[in-house]
């Protein structure tokens, strides 16, 4: 691999390996096998839910439950935030003229707890569903499958704190002194704000954890109604953590997006500092919303309208990303290879997901919303619809400069329009499922419902479209990166270079900060 | 990278390298799907503790709520033995549930006729679309507690449609027994019908009818009775002279119509009781001949003790309690039979 | 015209929209949760996995509610194990059935007809078939 050390060496080595680039590589590889695994889930449950009536596909309600359980714990614990660590380990000490990260041993420890934390959810395969709320997961969800699942998602909090510490440390000290903190690439800005929010969000849900496995156990009573405790204190705690988690996965899908608009529209960016701004304001804002994930759950009037306000508060943050890449593209000559166009697709669904949002923040339409299709709509178009493509845009894009080789634009054009059309069919057909009333989490729904049946059907062919397109991606990559045509490593998609970073480090020996 | 690339050769990625990593990827996929399919029915097998601590709240409650009733053990197969096929059924719009029919409509939850020491040999399938499980209980409502060896299938485990099962129930009292799905839900939901079990031996509790509290003059004759207020140290179980399921709980005192009745009452317990006879052990109100020690509002405090006495009413079942809300439910409810 | 100008503006209408949704929301919301004084209250118990209710006057009802068009209702939620959510999305009814928590939800049905009752929240193996029935029928009184 091109960005290895000078000569190839055994894959052993690369696995237990502390460099930071192995570290990449290693969280990246990762992260993507669980995406295509936990993508597979997705489709039995789509394929499921074409045809009401039980056992269309899977044969009880208990293996469904367990099935959508486990499909979105990988998806967002084992992919979007290892694939984001793994692209911040490979670029976040290059983008700061350091040698490594911080902490290279600490590095390697936080990624070896993905695989272990992983390989405890899916033996476990609990039917908590991922948001394992209080009571159930508590005096109902069997075991050791749920206690496997605290366990497991226990090592990987911790592993998100530990690899948390090391890009802190390594932006904000290790950089070069030459290097001002303002001229630091916007995706190592993405890494640091998405840090920070971890190390202040994620102990919350560490000792949510904690409390639940001694609720389980008999030994207390934080969250069991039956030993006088309050499931709401769960839910608490839960939405404290995971309201700023979510901006923790989607920001350095933007932060990707930075990398790659600006470079494909030949042009330099329109505002560093407008980046820098919404990235910490986004960073402080989106501790204050974490209500509205609980207005039905009998909260007085004022506490909902604070939350109302608080969420309301971070839309403008992602309108200055949007903004800023727009005015990036405007007038500028772009080359539409496979990385722009999955970045720009990603901005058109992210303005799409946010606006779908607003409906759920105003208190009584989130009454029609709450627990339907339509927040997995929402949520989808932000993780598939943003946070994919960003992802997807950023592996293209590396995808030259780790295995020296290019990849097909023509497959990868075929793999952009699956993907897109699939995923504006399946998300947007959701919302609509939401409207006609149809709740979450359903095995099964009634067949005399012929609206719901025919939205299902429709949301079901775009999965499979969806589906398709991630084959085509999965035998691209590996096809590609071992028949690819060798790439030109200087300039692979014939940019020109002449716009490459505006923010070049006044550092006599370095040159531009590209690679 | 830098300009150093273009002195250094550029490795691109092999077929071999490509091969290693998907045969390590590949196989920790299969290795860990070989352990999770062999593994199975392991995974989610048991309820968590504070689970069990709620199940065995609820099971104490319908057993003490049963405990005037028929007996809830087995009995020995002395008489006939007869044959019922049972099929769960569920109406299309899944409203109604019941035994061979939705209730409501004909042929639905058929009442079996039996004595004690009669076997009953259930045959049930499961012709719903949902899950279900069979149990006989002796209580009045809820999903439980089941007579032992009667269920098929659990709540946890159900039958699956199209399964089918057997099981045998021997009646050691008379009263009347109830056949359910013991899923939670579907008993109200239709899925209940009764066994009436008649003669067996000397008068149960079951077979007395209920007292109506009328009072009667003193006719001289005195009864003595001690009883304590006992709960277990989990505070789970409650009773009198015992917790609920131990073989001393909940003595049932029999008198005749016009007895002077004095119970003398002791609180060994940590909590605060009161003593009542009633006609109904859920209405702590339904208060007869001024039979109350204290109140729930003024209760007997813990190492208290005291006497109350009385004049047994008309002829009848009545239930002696601790008429503080929920402590006969716990437990504290014991028979007061008076006869003539 | 700066290089911040469009910036500016562009932020200001996404401000000035926000403000609107959510002066909007805080109007509607408070009429939506000014409950009248004369709504009959029923109880609702949500268990795994059937609704139950009962009336003022006592009556019990399992699975299927009777009601009169005209009248106000008002719910009280409660649950015997673990959340649910009782939703009548017809007439957006919604609130969160939570063990150890009383909570309300109000409405006033107009027309007369069936409307389905479904439960919102997760709550196990049979969280799909957590259903019922509305009946609103005409005020014969």
């Amino acid at each position: 691999m091109v960005l290895e050390l000078q000569k190839p060496r055994p894959v052993w080595q690369i696995m237990f390996s502390t460099h930071h680039t192995d570290v990449g590589y290693l969280y990246t590889i990762t992260g993507l096998t669980f995406l295509f695994m936990a993508g597979v889930l997705a489709m039995i449950i789509r394929t499921h839910l074409f045809f009401p009536g039980e056992g269309v596909l899977v044969s009880d309600s208990a293996t469904f439950n367990r099935i959508f359980t486990v499909h979105g714990l990988t998806m967002l614990f084992l992919f979007a935030l290892p694939v984001a660590n793994g692209i911040g380990n490979i670029l976040v000490p290059i983008m700061v003229r350091y040698k490594d990260m911080a902490y290279p041993k600490l590095n390697a420890i936080a990624f070896w707890m993905n695989p272990v934390g992983g390989a405890l959810l899916w033996l476990g395969f609990a039917d908590v569903s991922w948001v394992s709320y209080a009571p159930y997961s508590i005096i109902r969800a069997p075991g050791p499958a749920a206690d496997m699942f605290i366990f497991g998602m226990k090592i990987l909090g911790i592993s998100s704190i530990l690899s948390s510490i090391n890009f802190v440390v390594t932006v904000l000290k290790c950089k070069h002194p030459d290097l001002s903190l303002r001229r630091v690439p916007l995706f190592a800005w993405s890494m640091l704000t998405v840090s920070l929010m971890t190390l202040i969000a994620m102990p919350t849900y560490a000792a949510a954890l904690i409390m639940m496995l001694t609720d389980r156990l008999g030994l207390s009573g934080f969250f069991n109604p039956f030993a006088g405790g309050d499931p709401i204190a769960y839910l608490h705690l839960f939405w404290f953590t995971f309201h700023p988690e979510v901006y923790i996965f989607l920001l350095p899908a933007i932060g990707m997006m930075y990398e790659i608009i600006p470079r494909f529209s030949r042009k330099p960016l329109y505002s560093q500092a407008s980046g820098v701004f919404a990235f910490v304001m986004l960073g402080i804002i989106g501790f204050a919303s974490w209500g509205h994930h609980m207005y039905s759950t009998g909260m007085d009037f004022t506490t909902k309208v604070v939350f109302m306000i608080g969420t309301l508060a971070a839309v403008p943050a992602s309108g200055m990303h949007v903004f800023n890449f727009l005015a990036t593209m405007w007038g500028a000559r772009i080359r539409f290879a496979a990385p722009m166009k999955f970045a720009v697709g990603g901005i058109a669904l992210f303005f799409s997901a946010g606006a779908g949002g607003v409906l759920n923040s105003a208190m009584p339409l989130d009454f029609i919303s709450h627990g339907t299709y339509w927040v997995v709509g929402h949520m989808h178009l932000f993780l598939t619809g943003t946070i994919g493509f960003g992802f997807v845009a950023m592996v293209y894009y590396m995808f030259p400069y780790i295995t020296g080789r290019m990849y097909s634009e023509k497959w990868a054009n075929v793999h952009f329009i699956g993907m897109f059309w699939g995923t504006v069919q399946v998300f947007f057909t959701q919302h609509l499922l939401g409207l006609e009333g149809m709740p979450r989490r359903i095995y099964d729904y009634p067949p005399e419902f012929t609206s719901w049946t025919q939205l299902n059907q429709i949301a079901t062919v775009g999965a499979w479209i969806l589906g398709a397109s991630f084959a085509v991606f999965l035998a691209s990559l590996i096809y590609y990166s071992a028949k690819g045509k060798p790439a030109n490593m200087d300039d692979p998609w014939g940019l020109g270079g002449k716009y490459y970073y505006p923010v070049a480090a006044k550092n006599p020996h370095g040159g531009h900060s590209g690679y | 990278m830098s300009h150093t690339e273009h002195e250094a050769p550029i490795h691109r990625t092999s077929s071999r390298r490509l091969g290693k990593m998907l045969a390590i990827i590949i196989g920790v996929q299969v290795i860990g799907g070989a352990i999770f399919f062999t593994n199975y029915s392991y995974w989610n097998s048991y309820l968590p503790e504070a689970g069990k601590l709620q199940e065995e709240q609820m099971e104490k409650q319908a057993a003490a709520s049963a405990a005037a009733g028929p007996s809830a053990t087995q009995g020995t197969f002395t008489g006939k033995e007869i044959h019922v096929s049972l099929k769960f059924v569920e109406s299309p719009d899944f409203k109604n549930y019941g035994f061979n029919a939705p209730i409501g409509t004909s042929g639905a939850n058929p009442e079996i006729d039996v004595n004690v020491g009669d076997k009953i040999d259930f045959d049930v399938t499961n012709g719903g679309k949902s899950f279900h499980a069979f149990a006989v209980t002796a209580s009045s409502s809820g999903p439980g507690p089941a007579i032992d060896g009667t269920t098929i299938g659990t709540a946890d485990s159900p039958m699956k449609p199209g399964e089918h099962g057997t099981v045998s129930f021997i009646p050691s009292s008379a009263g009347t027994y109830y056949y359910i799905c013991a899923v939670p839900g579907h008993r109200e939901l239709g899925m209940e019908g009764k066994i009436v079990v008649g003669g067996g031996g000397a008068a149960s509790a079951g077979g007395i009818p209920a007292g109506t509290g009328g009072t009667v003059p003193a006719s001289g004759q005195k009864a003595e009775y001690s009883l304590s207020f006992d709960i277990s140290s989990d505070f789970s179980k409650y009773g009198f002279n015992g917790t609920i399921g131990s073989p001393s709980a909940n003595p049932t005192i029999t008198v005749h119509s016009g007895d002077t009745v004095t119970i003398h009452l002791s609180n060994p317990s940590k909590s605060f009781h009161a003593f009542g006879v009633v006609t109904d052990p859920d209405n702590p109100s339904s208060l007869v001949w001024n039979s109350a020690f204290k109140t729930a509002d003024n209760p007997m405090k813990p190492g208290e003790k005291g006497d109350v006495t009385f004049v047994a009413g008309t002829p009848g079942l009545y239930h002696y309690i601790c008429t503080v809300p929920g402590h006969a439910a716990l437990g504290m409810n014991g028979n007061f039979v008076v006869e003539k | 015209m700066g290089h911040d100008t469009a910036e500016w503006v562009f932020v200001a209408v996404v401000i000035a929209v926000l403000v609107y949704v959510g002066v909007d929301s805080w109007i509607v919301q408070k009429e939506v949760e000014d409950v009248p004084a004369d709504a009959e209250v029923i109880k609702v118990t949500g268990q795994q996995w059937f609704w139950s209710f009962e009336h003022a006057d006592g009556t019990k009802e399992i699975s299927t509610l009777h009601l009169k068009k005209g009248h106000a209702y008002k719910f009280e939620i409660y649950s015997r194990d673990v959340m649910h959510s009782f939703n009548i999305p017809d007439w957006v009814v919604f609130e969160d059935a939570v063990p150890g928590h009383t909570n309300h939800a109000w409405f006033a049905p107009n027309e007369v007809g069936t409307y389905p009752i479904q439960c919102r929240e997760y709550c196990g193996l049979l969280h799909y078939n957590m259903r019922g029935s509305l009946v609103v029928e005409d005020d014969k009184s």
